[in-house]
């Protein structure tokens, strides 16, 4: 195990960002104690106390990214009913994104760390096996990932659930663990190992903090077959979701949610930007379909497919539940809704006649 | 067998269905619970956590018969959706509580933890059986409630926030805005949880045609967002302050409601949701009609 004192912390994040840009949980001012991961720089407090509003999927996923520019520029187009759809005359031009910096991403929790583990399946695979996003794959791969263990954790905290619970270690480089006067920190890949070569970590003999236990769901992976099989039951996915008052905040606060919409923001007639946003299932535009068909016309649909989503249908394609037991989308919910108790509900519920 | 729960059971009869809070949330706070049966009402609690304005289901029930558990400021939600003819005054049977100060949970759990256990006897507070202040804990709509008097307005930070946004000039309001909206995430809870904003799925903000706003999360884009919901409740906000307690990220909305209330109170002499015959003044195309300051 290595070492860092408390006040060498910010020591290290200058370092970092010299050459990475630099995520890190903090309160911000104004905002009744709102904790996010926000971009480091010099002077910025950090919270590594409380646990952060919002995941920090931003750092892969952000919240607006320009896929790439455009702009109609005359000369060469073959019109619209040939090729490239510039008026006759004229030429359209691409601009590709930039790539993303390195990043590091510091103070994540280990729901945070598997989550880009839990991701990674879809969105960062070796070419040609399977689907990946260069986007997401460039940001990933070019992360560097600080986990905070959590010595502690609260009532919406069910991370225990779900494999290795607050010990997890997948997704990240180094885990560092809060003791007396600093952070304990242990590599768990060679990048992390070559960070922790750097001298402003001093070699220890201190053993790590035993780590929280939180609250426990047991047979989570039974609702990938079991899911399926309620699927047309209406009622229970009314009775479910009727405190739901259908804003994005579990989709949004939440570290595995990753919809997303492209749209064109367009400068002017000549010239804009292709952008890809957040989107949130639990909206309905996000099912609308140009016809004015709607496939999950009702807030039930919508729950539904939010629930089947994360425990039935990414389980069956990509071999993972898309939920780590971060606890966000309940401490955020402003109806009060607990995902847990509808996990629990349709663990509980045998399929009705039809 | 209290009070409530036995007027929830004698409405219940009325209509099937009561909307009112039960002890089921994390911690033992209330969470907001549907009641259709007798049985089902005897779960039914009021204290300072019953935090959410039950109101905004209303106008997704509108074609059936309801009761509704309400607080003051929840009841001139109901006033304002039966005076704008959303919700039916037939079909809408009213529990009214009276409140005492209801508690900010979101701030005490940002504190204490979520699910730190609360208990308030009306005069002490205490969180994991600690004492706390209070007023530091109390839902700034209250502080200011004008139902409610309340002793603690002193202590408002909120107030205070208010006052120091009084004194800044446009352009550092500007600058105050931007900030805070830098953070908003468009998850549009302050809608949803809005029980005036009831255009739901057809909400001028996700419209794709005619594409009013753009699809990027931005403060610029989060700015124009909030500037038409907030046009959009202008003379219709009945300040129950939900926008503020669903906003995830912690943004002062009521600061921008307050100031249109009371413009819209100096200029028509209207206060939303307090009578239910009275003809929104933005809802009427009466120009020469009173209330415009006009002889």
């Amino acid at each position: 195990m290595k070492f860092i004192s408390s006040d060498a912390i910010p020591e290290l994040l200058e370092a970092l960002s010299a050459s990475s840009v630099v995520w890190a949980p903090r309160e911000l001012t104004g905002s009744g104690g709102t904790v996010m991961f926000e971009r480091w720089r010099t002077g910025d407090p950090i919270d590594l106390e409380h646990f952060s509003s919002l995941s920090a999927k931003d750092v892969v996923l952000p919240r607006t990214e320009k896929l790439f520019g455009y702009t109609y520029a005359f000369g060469g187009g073959l019109g619209g009913a040939f090729g490239n759809g510039a008026p006759a005359g004229e030429q359209l031009v691409i601009e590709p994104a930039e790539p993303a910096p390195p990043a590091v991403l510091f103070g994540a929790r280990a729901c945070d760390a598997k989550a880009l583990d839990v991701l990674d399946a879809l969105f960062n695979n070796p070419e040609g096996e399977a689907y990946n996003d260069p986007q997401y794959q460039s940001r990933r791969k070019s992360l560097t990932v600080i986990t905070l263990a959590c010595t502690t954790c609260d009532e919406a905290c069910f991370c225990s659930s779900f494999g290795n619970g607050t010990s997890e270690k997948a997704g990240s480089d180094i885990i560092v663990y809060p003791v007396e006067g600093g952070l304990l920190a242990e590599a768990v890949s060679s990048r992390g190992e070559a960070l922790l070569a750097e001298p402003i970590f001093e070699e220890s003999e201190q053993a790590p903090p035993p780590l929280a236990e939180t609250a426990r769901i047991e047979g989570l992976e039974r609702l990938e077959e079991k899911l399926p099989r309620l699927f047309d039951d209406m009622d229970f996915w009314q009775e479910i979701s009727e405190r739901c008052t259908s804003c994005g905040f579990c989709t949004y606060g939440c570290p595995t949610c990753y919809c997303f919409n492209i749209h064109d923001e367009m400068r002017s007639d000549r010239e804009g930007e292709r952008q890809r946003s957040w989107d949130a299932c639990m909206f309905a535009l996000y099912t609308q379909e140009t016809s004015g068909h709607n496939p999950r016309p009702t807030l039930a649909h919508r729950y539904r497919n939010r629930i089947n989503h994360k425990f039935s249908y990414y389980p069956e394609n990509q071999g993972k539940i898309l939920c780590t037991g971060c606890g966000r989308c309940i401490r955020g919910c402003p109806a009060g809704l607990d995902i847990r108790d509808v996990l629990r509900a349709a663990l509980e519920e045998a399929p009705r006649e039809p | 067998m209290s009070e409530l729960v036995s007027d929830i059971q004698k409405i219940l009869g009325e209509t099937g269905l009561v909307l009112g809070w039960a002890a089921t949330g994390a911690g033992g706070v209330a969470a907001p619970e549907r009641f259709h049966t007798a049985e089902e009402a005897e779960a039914a609690i009021f204290d300072s956590t019953c935090v959410h304005n039950l109101a905004v289901h209303l106008p997704r029930l509108k074609a059936r018969a309801v009761g509704i558990v309400a607080k003051a400021c929840d009841a001139r939600s109901i006033v304002e959706l039966i005076a704008e003819h959303e919700i039916d005054r037939e079909l809408v049977k009213v529990i009214a509580v009276t409140c005492p100060e209801m508690l900010d949970v979101k701030t005490i759990w940002r504190r204490h933890g979520y699910g730190a256990v609360i208990e308030d006897d009306g005069g002490e507070l205490r969180v994991n059986g600690e004492l706390v202040d209070r007023a530091a804990y109390t839902q700034a709509k209250c502080l200011g409630c004008e139902e409610r008097p309340s002793a603690s307005i002193s202590a408002s930070v909120r107030l205070q926030l208010s006052e120091d946004f009084q004194i800044m000039n446009v352009e550092e309001r500007r600058t105050f805005w931007r900030e805070q909206f830098s953070r908003c995430i468009r998850c549009h809870a302050c809608r949803e949880a809005c029980p005036m904003c009831y255009c739901r799925d057809v909400c001028i903000m996700q419209t794709s045609d005619p594409h009013w706003t753009g699809g990027g999360i931005n403060a610029g884009e989060a700015e124009m967002m909030q500037m038409i919901r907030v046009n959009h409740l202008a003379g219709r906000c009945t300040a129950c302050g939900e926008c503020e307690r669903a906003c995830p990220v912690g943004i002062p909305l009521m600061l921008l409601m307050e100031e249109q209330n009371r413009a819209i109170y100096e200029m028509f002499d209207y206060r939303a949701g307090v009578d239910p015959e009275a003809k929104p003044p933005l809802l009427t195309f009466d120009i020469k009609g009173d209330g415009w300051g006009e002889e």
